[in-house]
């Protein structure tokens, strides 16, 4: 196959489009998946944004308000802020929260209930599919509360194996939101700092050992990808 | 002047949440991150909330920077560049056909838009330049107007798929230019 012939079916060609943001969410998942698992993928992104940010070298530094500092500090640090923050906490269950940002932290698998139901009304909505179709999870996600409710509709594990859910937001590293349980639909709390990176990102399902990855990042095949979406 | 290194240095001490790098990150980075929002948007008040944003998640990410081998201006100008260009396009998304044609008729490119870091990026220009002047529009505006297929299409008035050809051919000469 000459390159010329068929640009589109070059790695470089498709690493281009998906910086410049002209895939559709589905082929801008598709290889945000293959990233994880490809460097020479993510050599091919790298140039590109490399490439592509020169293009905004003649752009002239602008200073911004000092409101927009203020709000950023505010935002992030304000102590009242904090104390929302706390009270949001303690409306899902403060232990339950603690502990969930803890074992997030150390890339355990999520802490999950039982007897799920779905928000209602939910802000985000995801399919996380297999290309043909053998392994399908409807997720919807909850924002305000960090709940993540998945239904595996088709497919699952294999024996001695496990299914493992990963954030990919942006251009960073997959985080783990936990393996999915065995019951085909269960919550998962999302941590509180990661709430905020669920919308716009895509969910992946990969293969783990049991119990998850023991390196904190994907070591299986990824299996499905789904962008996530505003229901 | 603010080297790479202390760039590098100031991410690096950010992701272990001090915040006194933050400010300084800030501090030598907000401009230029400014500069593109503003750019990307046109709209002042949007362009500020757009760079709150940013350096929100730059808060949040700066531990998972090393990762993606990024020089890190490049990091927080892909970061700005997509922030701005997601806002743009959530605008743009509610707006009407007629509103739309009006877009596209009014911005039609001035030589401003043509003439791209005229001085120092001479690789760059030199590639952008060997591509016909149409095909380098339309991968600028891609770019720094964050136009989707559908938009450049428009634009150009030509068919969608005739828009993708010109795209990933442009893409793929771009790229063997600059590793050339």
């Amino acid at each position: 196959m000459s390159d010329q012939d068929q640009p589109d079916r070059d790695d470089r060609v498709l690493a281009g489009e998906y910086t410049l943001g002209l895939l559709s969410a589905e082929e801008a998942a598709a290889f945000e998946a293959r990233m994880v698992r490809e460097p020479e993928l993510r050599a091919l992104y790298a140039q590109w944004a490399e490439d592509f940010a020169g293009l905004t070298d003649d752009i002239t530094p602008q200073a911004p308000p000092a409101r927009v500092w203020q709000q950023i500090e505010a935002g992030l640090f304000d102590t009242r802020a904090r104390g929302s923050w706390l009270r949001r906490l303690t409306l899902w269950g403060g232990g339950l929260a603690a502990a969930a940002v803890l074992v997030l932290a150390v890339g355990l698998p999520d802490l999950v209930e039982r007897g799920p139901v779905p928000p209602v009304d939910p802000p985000y909505v995801a399919q996380i599919a297999a290309e043909d179709g053998s392994l399908v999870v409807q997720a919807v996600y909850d924002d305000a509360t960090g709940t993540l409710f998945v239904d595996r509709e088709a497919g699952g594990a294999a024996p001695g194996r496990a299914l493992e859910l990963w954030l990919i937001a942006g251009e960073d590293a997959p985080v783990s939101l936990g393996v999915m349980p065995q019951d085909a639909q269960a919550i998962l709390r999302v941590a509180d700092d990661l709430r905020g990176r669920v919308a716009g990102a895509v969910l992946a399902i990969s293969d783990e050992p049991e119990g998850g990855s023991p390196t904190g990042a994907p070591t299986g095949d990824v299996l499905a990808v789904g962008p996530v979406q505003e229901s | 002047m603010t080297t790479r290194a202390d760039i590098e240095n100031l991410i690096a001490r950010v992701a272990q949440g001090d915040r006194a790098a933050f400010k300084a990150l800030y501090g030598a980075t907000s401009a230029k991150l400014f500069g593109v929002t503003l750019r990307v948007l046109n709209d002042r008040a949007e362009a500020e909330e757009v760079l709150q944003e940013i350096y929100v998640k730059v808060w949040h990410n700066a531990d998972r920077y090393t990762v993606n081998g990024l020089s890190p201006m490049t990091w927080l100008i892909t970061i700005a560049r997509n922030s701005a260009v997601d806002r743009l396009r959530k605008l743009r998304r509610a707006e009407t056909p007629a509103e739309l044609e009006e877009r596209i008729a009014d911005d039609a490119a001035g030589p401003e838009a043509l003439a791209v870091a005229a001085s120092e990026r001479g690789r760059l220009v030199a590639c952008f330049e060997e591509l016909a002047a149409k095909h380098a529009e339309a991968v600028r505006r891609a770019y720094l107007e964050g136009e989707t297929y559908a938009d450049l299409a428009a634009r150009f008035d030509v068919p969608l798929n005739t828009m993708r050809t010109w795209l990933r051919r442009s893409l793929l000469s771009l790229r063997e230019c600059l590793t050339r």
